[in-house]
């Protein structure tokens, strides 16, 4: 369990969450891609703060204002869903090409 | 060669765990399960945390993101055209520059760390994560600590107020509507 | 003692814990039900028919939905009663002794706590009917609700250890429990405890007016495995009530375990009354309470747990 493993596994989840961010048409699941994302930062920031910060608390700050990133765009997420499913009946992107209607 | 300690075991467990699960979730044929997947792969990285000596962080991790796929799962149902969510599907789009890029990003973050030298200070072992945290949420960084809650606040109050469709007194739109002009209803009886 | 042999006694010490408890609730609930109800059955027939309905239910026939999700049907009951011995592990059962004891036991057991609302989703989603879903909804909406009120009515009791391991708040209580600091912490967690495993007065997820709720499609073992864990988690609920507010193992004259065991029976009894005394409340009702009214008490009880600390 050295740095270079955790950063390879951050990677590899920032990947998927890159994957899954660009190729959803679900908007629910365009946000699972985002969350995705966040999560491989928090790990690479734990990652960082557990074996090259000798033991600095404010490693574990920069995570707590991760999760808050992450409760923010998730709820704020929702909510935009939950406005553009009302007016549009729509939950996919492809739908959502013209922005005025 | 030694073998290998649990640490390790139980590091390239979670690890393996939380990729699978979480490229299973893009690979799910029904939204609920895609959710569920989601779960497990934080919930993996909530043990990878824990393994590397931020236990308060990651069982909040774990705590947090139970409510919150419960909250996705319950949004698909709701608004998916496949109501339960037990049908099959497979819905993406660009899906060739989607794998080039993810493929690209791994390649250029993964590479990165063995071409550069790391700082190697690991923390002190055993180390009082969780009290260090505390003392410093409320010392040094409470500004910070502070700004985080104020800012869900007003995501709370901009919530409320994107989706609040009905309140107590009526519509939430009613009010900014103007009367009508005529007043037909008005007349006397 | 070698760390594998303490950490294997931990997990059988748990494990007979939860299923001792899971049959005394068994029990105690037909006595009450024929204590309440009337048809007086007696001690030995309290004691034996919860085995031969557990026998009945292994031998029958399981049947399932057409389209439904099969690993998750059968991963939700087994997931649930995980949660509950997690749940357990993290009591203390004697002075400065609990089967786990990490720093972040509070976080541990609010965790696990969470979890079973994925649990019950996925119980009352995976048969695909019309009848589980709705209790999973019902399920959610009230989890969703009562997770602030439980985790500030918990913090209240951390409050006077200033620390987030079970074991140092049981110790922080030797001269005052913290059910007179924290008064109105015991009844804000009950509530909320009965909540957890869907028991009487609050239980919307697997109601008689929805015919069962998450578990209307059940039969056979599943059903066993999905009952079993409830009461587990009832018991979990019960043990940790009476480590954070009851003080534990604290007590005159008799040995620490004989507490912990005492209170959380006592506890338990107060379950199973109000579940056959108490009527249903209705969701909306229960979500409403929970937002306007145990939010603020949380709040104001741990202002007063402050006051009476300074």
């Amino acid at each position: 369990m050295n740095l270079q493993a955790v950063l390879v596994v951050a990677a590899a989840l920032f990947a998927i969450g890159v994957y899954g961010a660009l190729s959803q048409q679900s908007l629910v699941m365009l946000i699972m891609g985002l969350e995705m994302m966040i999560n491989a930062g928090i790990l690479a920031a734990v990652g960082f703060w557990s074996l090259a910060a000798g033991g600095n608390p404010q490693g574990e700050m920069l995570v707590i204002m991760f999760m808050t990133v992450m409760a923010v765009e998730m709820a704020l997420g929702f909510s935009l869903i939950t406005n553009v499913y009302r007016i549009r009946r729509a939950d996919i992107t492809e739908k959502l090409r013209r922005l005025r209607e | 060669m030694n073998a290998p300690s649990w640490t390790t075991v139980l590091f390239w467990f979670f690890a393996a765990g939380g990729v699978i699960t979480g490229y299973r979730v893009f690979r799910a044929d029904s939204m609920v399960r895609a959710a569920f997947f989601l779960l497990a792969s934080f919930a993996a990285t909530g043990g990878l945390l824990v393994l590397l000596g931020a236990e308060f962080l990651g069982m909040v991790l774990i705590l947090m993101m139970a409510g919150e796929m419960l909250v996705m799962a319950i949004i698909m149902v709701m608004y998916m055209m496949n109501p339960a969510g037990l049908n099959p599907m497979f819905m993406v789009h660009q899906h060739r520059t989607s794998v080039i890029a993810a493929v690209a990003s791994f390649l250029a973050l993964a590479v990165l760390p063995f071409v550069i030298t790391l700082p190697a200070r690991a923390n002190p072992r055993p180390v009082a994560a969780t009290a260090q945290l505390g003392t410093e949420l409320l010392g040094d960084s409470m500004l910070v600590f502070q700004t985080a809650g104020v800012t869900l606040l007003a995501t709370i109050v901009g919530t409320v107020a994107l989706t609040s469709r009905r309140g107590r007194y009526g519509d939430a739109e009613e009010g900014s509507k103007e009367p009508p002009l005529e007043e037909e209803a008005m007349e006397s009886p | 003692m070698n760390g594998y042999a303490s950490a294997g006694v931990a997990v059988v010490l748990t494990g007979v814990a939860l299923a001792v408890g899971i049959y005394l609730v068994a029990i105690g609930d037909r006595l009450l039900a024929s204590l309440v109800g009337g048809g007086g059955i007696g001690w030995r027939t309290a004691v034996v028919r919860p085995a031969q309905r557990a026998t009945l239910l292994l031998l029958q026939q399981r049947l399932t939905t057409e389209p439904s999700d099969a690993p998750g049907w059968a991963l939700a009951p087994a997931f649930f009663l995980a949660l509950a011995a997690v749940a357990l592990a993290m009591v203390p059962v004697a002075r400065g002794r609990a089967a786990a004891d990490p720093a972040t036991g509070f976080v541990v057991f609010s965790a696990a706590i969470a979890l079973v609302m994925i649990a019950v989703f996925l119980h009352g989603w995976s048969p695909d009917a019309a009848l589980p879903l709705h209790g999973a909804y019902r399920y959610g909406a009230q989890a969703l609700s009562f997770q602030i009120p439980f985790l500030l009515a918990m913090l209240a009791a951390a409050l006077p250890a200033q620390s987030l391991s079970i074991v140092d708040i049981v110790a922080a209580q030797d001269t005052v429990w913290n059910v007179i600091r924290t008064p109105l912490g015991l009844p804000l967690f009950l509530i909320v405890g009965a909540s957890v495993s869907s028991w009487g007065p609050v239980n919307l997820a697997d109601a008689a007016d929805i015919a069962g709720g998450t578990s209307a499609e059940d039969s056979g073992v599943g059903r066993l495995l999905w009952q079993t864990a409830r009461y587990g988690m009832l018991v979990a609920v019960a043990a940790m009530g009476g480590a954070l507010f009851l003080g534990g193992w604290w007590g005159p004259l008799l040995p620490g375990p004989f507490w912990v065991i005492l209170k959380t029976v006592v506890l338990l009894l107060a379950f199973l009354a109000a579940g056959h005394l108490l009527a249903r409340v209705r969701t909306e009702t229960f979500v409403v309470v929970s937002w306007a009214v145990l939010i603020p008490l949380a709040l104001v009880n741990i202002f007063f747990t402050g006051a009476f600390l300074l």
